[in-house]
């Protein structure tokens, strides 16, 4: 990976380089909590920002989105172009950019590849930047809070200037084109691992670190627990919504109005609705919110690792606060250390 | 703000002249392609057997599929389902579906005519493992709508009859009017190189093979163990009593093959409908063997 | 059905704005029309309705005999009966008046009931409560576009599946906070999904018009609604708007 130092004044210049080219999508304000949304000038960039409220997935994995359009008569399909703006998702924390590598891992596979997200994707630049934890994060726990790769630029805030990882040859040349840059120094580094370090402890002590979490989620599969936190479960799908690698979808027609001409969409499904796992004829492999919150859960905490080895919760904590149910992968942790507690 | 892309995904198939069907379908793998109702053949009250032909025939000549697979059929306008091969792969060129009238979709397709056209794609799914069970013996156990999937290996079997060894063919239905390919059965009971029992819950005047549960004749029959491969499709109730028998006749674990039915909508690994613990039935699946269906949380 | 759908609208006791709202997709009017041979529109026409047809659409709470026998009627001759709106659904806003129907006919009348209600008035009902309904667009007033979809459904069939799950998660697509955290009810913790959300998007909090998801898991509602200090008092009084049933599990 290549390192430059960037003076912290240089900022706008970036951001007006990338203008020039790309929807820069950015952390704004939006009422009482940060969105990413598109911006027109730097100043409304929050570049010091709390977690937001949903994730930069609407970008990569529209919740709507059409496969093709098709004629009913003549049973075929009529077209299929998407459009799509070349973007820069500017600002994203690790545990954003780890998730977009999550979603990568399913609609990238060499199997099966989506022409539709690798089609996002490939239009897509991602600049990451470092952040310092709310009360809700816990991705030191799942190992998401450092990223390595699935970045264009990763800029590290050392107070009046950046320390900045470059990830392809893309950003490069449009770093190199409007900023002055300059070779870290050993006290840039320093101050990076000072930093870093900085952030490690700022993480809240209340969230259990668990080891072998996916082991204790097939130990404790049959426990109370899951008939006690799924009895809680509103059905609601907020934690899905809000969740960056959340990616389950459905596929349905519309009709347009004439009834002649249709699309056929992908819509962003959640395993906690209750009918995610019903089969024609009515059987439903998942009835119970028992059955649909322990299984979410597996999926990130387990189910993820077996076929990638890695989870697919980044410990973002949006569901944390989205849930008013107070579901979510911090409550496993903390049903774990019980468990580990009453053993001892 | 710059301009929106229009990106393209895959051509269709009037601007892919010069491609192989099968770069043409991965293209676009959510792309279903015209296939004509050739034949429908009345199997039951709620039951019809379809053949189907794809139209292009690149797509024709590409489409290859193995037992135990699936495809996503569309109708446009009313959605998509998965629906098993019941067709031999021996035989190429079509493939035939048999469907259960047991939703909107699957009314509407009752209701087609030979001539209409619906959209095919796929194959889907890991099949039984044909290749490994040659030089076996073989164990099948369907129940009700679960001989779709099996009749496609138990087709295969009977083209390649003579690479396999002894055959039983367990198959249950409700009643007797519930029976499916009952014609080609018919055939098959005075047939020395196959030993098919047929078993219905409720049986009429008319019904002159076993009654009781699939599990039944399992009491009486003979099992090489170390030789033998066993494969089960059926309702969900009955996988669990179903293995546990084969248990008992000491077939391993990982020679007991069964399909678990799951709602696959993308067939591709991706839309997270057929997810049974941390596998994907569409393409981990839909076939496992005894031992991985156990190291799957909620498969049974 | 015929080769052409024959299809009938009529309209009980309600505002007849979901009606009104299928008229306002002006551009799209005549394409929808075009699928359908339209035998009777009651906003529309004042002959009596025919008696031969294949859809037949319902506007409105069943509030009266008549009311009763026609929408009895109306399931005879139709294939498919559509109900359309949150009256039609759950009786709506003539529902509030159901729990004390007698008393409330007493305290405003007194003895001196007039003819009209005298004759054949009884407690609100829902469509589906006086016959079988095949399809239900829900809200109030109806999206129009809503009302498209589901008649091409009764039409020409479809596989698409109607979610049960609440309306959080699409107010959360919608990047809005929630009103929970400002000591706001808001009814989208039990109220079925499929609207989008759009009272939230536009700063209202939800008042379940699409009605109460068969999911809905209102005991824990209840607690949400103590915890954030809205009291669930209010969110089953928010409730009976449109005369939803009350779950019978206390806040524990």
């Amino acid at each position: 990976m290549l390192y430059r130092v960037m003076d912290a004044s240089e900022l706008p210049k970036l951001i007006d380089a990338f203008m020039e080219r790309y929807e820069v999508i950015a952390p704004v304000q939006s009422g009482r909590s940060v969105a990413f949304e598109p911006i027109s000038s730097f100043d409304e960039i929050v570049l010091d920002y709390p977690t937001t409220l949903t994730s930069l997935k609407k970008y990569i994995l529209p919740p709507r989105e059409t496969l093709f359009e098709f004629s009913v008569d003549d049973a075929d399909v009529t077209d299929y172009t998407l459009e799509i703006a070349p973007r820069v998702l500017f600002g994203a924390h690790a545990c954003d950019i780890n998730a977009l590598n999550n979603l990568d891992l399913v609609f990238e596979d060499a199997r099966y590849p989506d022409p539709y997200f690798e089609a996002h994707r490939a239009a897509t630049m991602v600049v990451g930047i470092n952040c310092s934890p709310s009360e809700t994060c816990f991705c030191h726990l799942l190992d998401a809070d450092e990223v390595r790769s699935g970045y264009d630029l990763f800029l590290q805030d050392l107070g009046d200037r950046y320390l900045i990882s470059i990830g392809s040859v893309e950003a490069a040349n449009i770093l190199e084109a409007a900023c002055e840059l300059r070779e870290a120094t050993d006290e840039d580094r320093r101050e990076f691992r000072r930093l870093t370090r900085e952030r490690q402890e700022a993480f809240s002590a209340d969230i259990p670190d668990i080891q072998e979490i996916p082991m204790l989620m097939d130990a404790f599969h049959k426990d109370e627990f899951w008939a006690e936190l799924g009895g809680r479960c509103l059905s609601c799908t907020a934690c899905s919504a809000v969740c960056p690698t959340c990616y389950c979808f459905d596929i349905a027609d519309t009709l347009d109005e004439d009834g002649k001409t249709g699309r056929r969409e992908r819509i962003l499904d959640a395993c906690t609705s209750p009918q995610f796992a019903q089969v024609a004829g009515g059987h439903n492999f998942r009835e119970t919110g028992r059955d649909r919150v322990r299984h979410r859960m597996y999926h990130k905490l387990n189910g993820f690792n077996s076929k990638h080895g890695r989870y697919l919760c980044v410990g973002c904590g949006r569901c944390v606060r989205a849930c008013k149910a107070d579901i979510s992968p911090i409550e496993v942790l903390r049903f774990f250390e019980r468990k580990g507690t009453e053993d001892a | 703000m710059p301009d929106l892309q229009t990106v393209h995904v895959a051509d269709l198939a009037d601007d892919a002249t010069a491609r192989s069907g099968n770069a043409i379908m991965m293209a676009n793998p959510y792309r279903p392609w015209p296939a004509r109702i050739t034949s429908i053949t009345p199997l039951t009250e709620t039951e019809k057997l379809f053949e189907f032909r794809l139209v292009d025939e690149r797509i024709r000549n590409a489409f290859h599929h193995e037992p135990g697979q699936f495809v996503e059929v569309s109708i446009f306008g009313v959605g998509e389902a998965p629906i098993s091969i019941s067709s031999s792969p021996s035989k190429s060129g079509f493939i035939e579906l048999c469907v259960r009238r047991a939703g909107e979709f699957t009314q509407r397709l009752h209701e087609m005519q030979c001539g209409d056209i619906v959209g095919i794609r796929g194959p889907y799914g890991r099949p039984f493992p044909y290749e490994d069970m040659k030089g076996h013996d073989i164990l099948l156990v369907a129940g009700g709508l679960g001989i779709a999937p099996l009749r496609s290996l138990i087709n295969y079997i009977h083209d390649e009859r003579s690479e396999f060894g002894n055959v039983t063919i367990i198959y249950g239905s409700k009643n007797p009017s519930e029976v499916m390919f009952r014609d080609q059965f018919e055939m098959w009971r005075h047939r020395k190189d196959f030993n098919l029992i047929l078993t219905v819950d409720t049986p009429d005047d008319t019904w002159d093979g076993e009654v009781g549960l699939v599990t039944a004749p399992f009491a009486s029959l003979d099992v090489d163990a170390d030789n033998t491969f066993g494969a089960v499709c059926g309702p969900p109730v009955m996988y669990r009593f179903v293995v546990e028998e084969m248990r008992k006749k000491g077939i391993s674990y990982d020679h007991i093959y069964m399909s678990f039915e799951r709602h696959m909508k993308c067939g591709m690994g991706k839309c997270g409908h057929c997810q049974i613990g941390h596998q994907y039935c569409c393409i981990d699946g839909p076939v496992f063997n005894y031992w991985e269906a156990k190291n799957i949380q909620g498969s049974m | 059905m015929a080769d052409t759908p024959r299809v009938v609208f009529a309209g009980l006791a309600s505002c007849f704005g979901c009606q009104i709202n299928i008229t306002n997709i002006e551009e799209h009017l005549m394409d929808v029309l075009g699928q359908v041979d339209l035998k009777y529109w009651q906003l529309t026409s004042s002959d009596p309705m025919p008696t031969d047809f294949d859809v037949a659409v319902i506007e409105g709470a069943v509030t009266t005999e008549a009311a009763k026998e026609s929408v009895q009627a109306l399931r005879e001759g139709a294939d498919a009966v559509i109900t359309i709106g949150a009256c039609a659904a759950t009786s709506g806003i003539p529902g509030m008046s159901t729990e004390d129907h007698a008393a409330d006919m007493d305290a405003v009348y007194g003895d001196k009931v007039p003819y009209v209600v005298a004759d054949g008035a009884i407690t609100p009902m829902a469509v589906k409560d006086v016959i079988s309904v095949d399809f239900e667009v829900p809200c109030c007033p109806i999206d129009p576009y809503d009302f498209v979809e589901v008649l091409q459904h009764a039409l020409y069939g479809s596989n698409i599946y109607r979610r049960s799950s609440t309306l959080c998660g699409e107010c959360k697509n919608n990047e809005r906070g929630c009103f929970y955290g400002r000591n706001t009810l808001c009814l989208g913790l039990v109220t079925r999904s499929g609207c989008g959300a759009r009272c939230p998007n536009l700063g209202r909090p939800c008042n379940g018009c699409a009605g109460l998801s068969p999911d809905a898991n209102v005991a824990q509602a209840r607690r949400v609604a103590d915890r954030a200090g809205v009291g669930a008092a209010a969110l089953d009084s928010a409730l009976r708007i449109f005369n939803q049933p009350i779950a019978d599990e206390e806040v524990s």
